[in-house]
């Protein structure tokens, strides 16, 4: 709509070609860039732009565009998300960068997130940990009349923050030790402050930690990043929890 | 060529036993022979991944295929307001008989009595069910469960978790499904996408999937596929849906025989932020419950430009509560969207583009102060000042309607079993339980139900009467179906034309929205049925795919899916065609009362249409399933 | 006890052992700084205390496990370090912090810790090994260490360094003290803020409490 406000950008983008090449930062201009559009819809412009120039596309994640699936996060310049607080990628404008501005874009970093192509990274570590107890052991028809348990309000809303985690794993990006602490503490507290999560929280809290550390991310030197770069603004009060129930947990478990 | 008449196999008796009696009536699986079997589940979001995990735990073998990187991505995860379920936890007259009632009524009686009675029914059992699993839902001081009235329903039966109703309850699915994983029984294939179904003897036995990664293609069987691959919404390009929802999956299943049902009866969402250019890659809804306290507007002058709050109350034209005045801003979702439209089309329409809306807060601030209103919508303000740039606790917002949700899809009957043997369509993918028009609420409680509480009955009915014969891939139906897939992806390849495939899409989109968007008529719709086959044939003439098939190629995995869409679309536009009369979400400008509402004629369309694949170039033949509504008494809806 | 060896390798214990061999150190530093304290009271108090404190025969079990706690922080933090380095191998190209998370203390405890450690050598090594002088109180022979630390501080460098250190082990302990914490899961909205300010309180306390020494035995030389 604010055609005269069109920008110029200069884009440094990693470029790499599948998860066994090397890759390298590649330079590109991009003309008439409304502020209106989203980070992605850049992209998209850029990458229609390549098409008609015969040229390979940058290849990134993305799926819903609202900030709700974790599937989109790129490291925009420096900062996984780009520089607005509580900001996906896919959510974050261009109105929020200005006419020839450099942008530096580059994939998720961290060894159990490796490259794709180009922006793109498996994430599938992540699924992992939930597989090793992110859940609540209960089978289809097993519960109880959902009135027979009642949550205080406050542990329903601290689980709920827990719980909005969405799993893009821009903690882990933006950790400087590649740390996975905030998305596995978050899951544990969700889980764990519920009493439908009582019964099995030691174990699952001393599985995920173990699954966690074996897929070599980093430790958690407690610098908050993560949650400064979360974009659903999980607390790292979740590590804490974490720290005290593991603590707790394998002290105490009878057989693990 | 001949009309076939459907039998949706509805059980016999009275409706509020017939679940009962006809699950009592289904054969059993033997629960040692269970391991016996393989079950392919095709999407991961609510119904998907919810069949998986409760097939997993009857002792099934599964296999479940994903496009996205992680289960946890489907797009189910976008759905905002909330779950109906008929638990009358509000002691507000709510009952199994009501919700059945309102869903059948906001259907516009285009749905299958029996199948939403069953829904209502179940619709209990998934609140339990969920609250097991730990989704977080919203609670009173009590620590009970709290409820809110949503999109239009006088009772309050919607159970939710802020925002994020959709987000908690996939995660609750997801992490049943993780738990199966753990456990082996299930075992998961993220960044695969289905590229077809594979028939052996006239039975859905298998599917051919490409890796988006590497572009390999591998070959799947089972003893039976389900499809929960969700609506097909992004045929108008911009939509509300996920970027990579698509219809692929469904189209494969049409076009080896299974029947399309009621392709024209889309949703288009009232609560969308509007278009803001050309760029636009997608629409960004606002749940609906904002209209519960926020008041919808145009000003009452055709062009009057002026900023929002220099329109004085009398120059305010509140038309939804003019119109509806017992609905008021509550109407559903159709209702509500065709009276945007009609505003926008009068030349009241606000904002740059003139394609707008007011939904204003002013009053329910005034009235309840900031910090409630903060406390009930702080985050869909949030992220509509993040979109838009402007605050919407001092100006009104702008909404728009924008495509949401497809009523419309694979035919099943009540065993939500396909006409072809073994295919299952669960979820927003099958022609559904929402008849002509979707109530709000009702899409988390329809995968649910489909997934937790009707497959893992049903699909042991179809089991019962069929014996694990060993089927290996290497049937030449595989080969047949693998080689057919990357002949199709070898040729879009090959194409090496000019054009994108963004620009084909936003070509079709285009098209879909003016001719077979929220109002329809003949014209229009003749005219998109000579422009779609136009723009295909420019397709498969002048799309420009870089790279290879060997690697990841966004491109051509969206080149295989608009190439979809753009059949699709074309059968919307035949179907939407031959419907001439209006009902719920299906506007014929030809079909309506004389103030303007859908009028049906139940005499001639009180049916199902369900389109069978004829071949390429030969046109459908269009089978029907007659509707028969028993319990709730045909009558023209109205929500003054 | 296999079963407990195995925890001590997690990132959570590993971190929980740091936390709390950093809390103990932190509680050294205190009564260390304590002791220097008595330098304000003249020779004959300070070297007395000192006197009585490595004569008592328990000093050696003392030391031994004031090294043990050294040691075990030292080597968790090298071991912490080089997996976290391990863990992306690819750096970024641009890294920038949000301003809403990492301090400078934070960022720099490996290079403040690496800091200390260089000083803690230097400080044994020039002082509790350096030069013996003797004094005589009350007819018992002992060691002279008023002397030592004011000659040694008369050189501007020393004095230099060791504030330079002491003000990096204050950075260290601004965030190590509050991280400790965080890293035992002692952690309730209700303290955290007060954690928080006794943290930093700390840290700053530490720095300026161990920098007036040297600038005291400076001053002292002088007159």
């Amino acid at each position: 709509m604010s055609d005269q406000h069109n920008m110029r950008l200069s884009l440094k983008i990693w470029r790499q070609a599948n998860s066994l090449s090397k890759g390298q930062m590649v330079d590109y201009e991009l003309d008439g860039v409304s502020p209106d559009v989203s980070f992605l819809e850049m992209m998209d412009q850029l990458n229609d732009k390549l098409i008609k120039e015969g040229k390979d596309p940058v290849a990134f994640d993305h799926d819903c565009r609202e900030g709700i699936c974790g599937m989109c996060g790129v490291v925009i310049n420096g900062q996984a998300h780009g520089p607005e607080k509580e900001t996906t990628t896919c959510q974050l404008h261009m109105r929020k960068f200005k006419n020839g501005d450099t942008i530096v874009i580059e994939p998720f970093r961290a060894k159990p997130f490796p490259v794709l192509k180009d922006l793109m990274v498996n994430r599938s570590a992540f699924d992992e940990i939930i597989k090793a107890g992110g859940f609540i052991t209960v089978s289809t028809g097993q519960a109880p009349d959902a009135h027979t348990l009642l949550v205080p309000k406050g542990d329903a809303e601290l689980s709920m923050d827990a719980a909005q985690c969405i799993g893009c794993g821009a903690c882990v990006a933006s950790c400087k030790n590649a740390s996975a602490m905030l998305f596995t503490s978050a899951k544990i507290s969700h889980l764990g402050l519920l009493p439908q999560g009582q019964a099995e929280a030691k174990t699952r809290v001393l599985s995920m930690v173990e699954k966690m550390d074996e897929l070599g991310f980093g430790n958690c030197t407690n610098e908050a990043e993560c949650e400064a770069n979360c974009p659903k603004n999980i607390s790292i009060s979740n590590i804490a929890r974490m720290n005290r129930q593991y603590l707790c947990s394998a002290a105490t478990h009878p057989t693990m | 060529m001949t009309i076939k008449k459907l039998d949706g196999k509805v059980p016999g008796g009275s409706i509020q036993d017939s679940w009962n009696n006809h699950r009592f009536k289904l054969k059993l699986v033997n629960p040692a022979n269970k391991r016996k079997y393989r079950v392919i589940v095709v999407g991961t979001g609510l119904a998907g991944a919810s069949a998986a995990a409760s097939l997993s735990e009857l002792g099934y073998n599964v296999d479940v295929f994903c496009i996205q990187d992680s289960a946890r991505r489907a797009h189910s995860i976008a759905a905002q307001g909330g779950i109906n379920a008929a638990k009358n936890y509000t002691n507000d007259g709510d009952s199994i008989w009501r919700l059945f009632y309102d869903t059948v009524k906001g259907g516009d009686f285009r749905a299958r009595e029996a199948n939403v009675y069953r829904l209502a029914q179940v619709s209990v059992n998934i609140i339990d069910q969920c609250v097991a699993q730990g989704v977080p839902f919203a609670r009173d001081y009590g620590g009970y469960l709290s409820n809110r009235s949503f999109g239009g329903a006088q009772v309050s039966r919607t159970f939710y978790a802020r925002g994020q109703t959709g987000q908690q309850l996939l995660l609750g699915a997801y992490s049943a499904l993780m738990k199966e994983a753990a456990h082996g029984k299930v075992k998961l294939h993220t960044r695969s996408e289905m590229v077809n179904l594979v028939m052996v003897n006239g039975k859905a036995r298998g599917i051919i999937v490409r890796d988006v990664v590497t572009g390999e293609f591998s070959k799947h069987v089972a003893d039976a596929v389900i499809l929960a691959t969700g609506g097909y919404g992004n045929v108008f390009y911009l939509s509300t849906n996920a970027k990579a929802s698509n219809a692929s999956s469904i189209w494969r299943a049409y076009k080896k025989g299974a029947f399309f049902g009621n392709p024209c009866y889309t949703q288009i969402h009232p609560t969308c932020i509007p278009v803001h250019g050309d760029n636009q890659s997608k629409l960004t809804l606002m749940s609906e419950s904002l209209r519960n306290d926020g008041r919808v507007w145009v000003p009452s002058k055709v062009g009057d430009k002026r900023p929002p709050n220099e329109v004085t109350e009398a120059e305010r034209d509140y038309y939804l509560e003019r119109i509806y005045p017992s609905f008021g801003n509550l109407v559903p979702r159709d209702v509500a969207s065709r009276n945007a439209k009609f505003q926008a089309d009068q030349k009241k329409g606000v904002g740059p583009s003139g394609m707008a809306v007011y939904l204003d807060f002013r009053d329910a601030i005034k009235r309840d102060g900031l910090n409630v209103v903060k406390e009930k919508y702080g985050n869909l303000f949030d992220m509509y000042e993040r979109i838009t740039a402007e605050n919407p606790y001092q100006v009104p917002m702008r909404i728009y309607p924008a495509s949401h949700y497809t009523m419309g899809g694979l035919w099943v009957d009540y065993n939500l079993m396909s006409n072809l043997e073994g295919l299952f369509v669960l979820g927003e993918a099958n022609f559904s339980d929402h008849g002509a028009n979707r109530l709000g609420a009702s899409a988390l409680m329809q995968g649910l139900a489909d997934g937790y509480f009707v497959i893992p009955y049903t699909i042991g009915g179809y089991f019962a009467d069929y014996k694990p014969d060993g089927l290996k891939t290497d049937h030449p139906e595989f080969e047949k179906a693998l080689h057919e897939s990357s002949e199709r992806f070898q040729r879009l390849l090959k194409i090496q034309g000019k054009r994108t495939v963004d620009d084909f899409h936003k070509a079709l989109g285009k098209i879909m929205w003016d001719d077979v968007g929220m109002s329809r008529n003949a014209k229009g719709l003749q005219h998109a049925l000579k422009e779609i086959p136009a723009i295909r044939e420019e397709f498969w003439r002048d799309v420009r795919i870089p790279g290879s098939g060997s690697e990841v190629n966004v491109e051509l995995e969206k080149a295989g899916r608009l190439a979809d869409f753009l059949e699709l679309g074309e059968l919307m536009a035949l179907d939407a065609l031959e419907r001439p009369e209006s009902c719920g979400g299906h506007f014929r400008e030809e079909s309506q009362t004389k103030d303007n509402e859908a009028m049906r004629d139940d005499e001639k369309f009180c049916h199902v249409a369900a389109w069978e694949w004829q071949g390429e170039g030969t046109k459908p033949i269009r089978n029907v399933e007659e509707l028969k509504f028993e319990h709730v008494k045909l009558a023209q809806r109205s929500y003054k | 006890m296999s079963y407990l060896l195995k925890y001590v390798k997690t990132s959570i214990v590993k971190k929980q052992l740091m936390a709390a061999s950093g809390l103990l150190l932190c509680g050294f530093l205190l009564t260390h700084m304590a002791g220097n304290f008595l330098i304000y009271f003249g020779p004959e108090f300070f070297n007395t205390y000192s006197h009585k404190l490595i004569s008592n025969p328990f000093i050696y079990i003392a030391e031994a496990i004031l090294v043990l706690i050294f040691l075990s922080h030292i080597c968790l933090a090298i071991k912490v370090t080089l997996e976290n380095r391990a863990a992306r191998p690819e750096p970024y190209y641009v890294s920038v912090h949000s301003g809403r998370g990492a301090t400078l203390s934070s960022s720099t405890m490996p290079i403040t810790g690496f800091i200390i450690l260089t000083f803690l050598i230097w400080h044994v090594v020039s002082l509790k090994y350096g030069p013996h002088y003797e004094a005589t109180y009350n007819g018992v022979v002992m060691r002279d260490l008023h002397k030592l630390v004011i000659e040694y501080f008369q050189i501007e460098w020393h004095v230099g360094l060791y504030i330079l250190a002491m003000a990096a082990a204050g950075m260290h302990a601004f965030h190590g003290f509050w991280s400790a914490f965080q890293s035992l899961g002692v952690n309730h909205p209700k303290y955290n803020c007060c954690i928080r300010f006794v943290s930093k309180a700390f840290g700053v306390f530490v720095a300026l409490g161990y920098s007036a020494f040297p600038i005291y035995c400076y001053l002292q030389g002088g007159n």
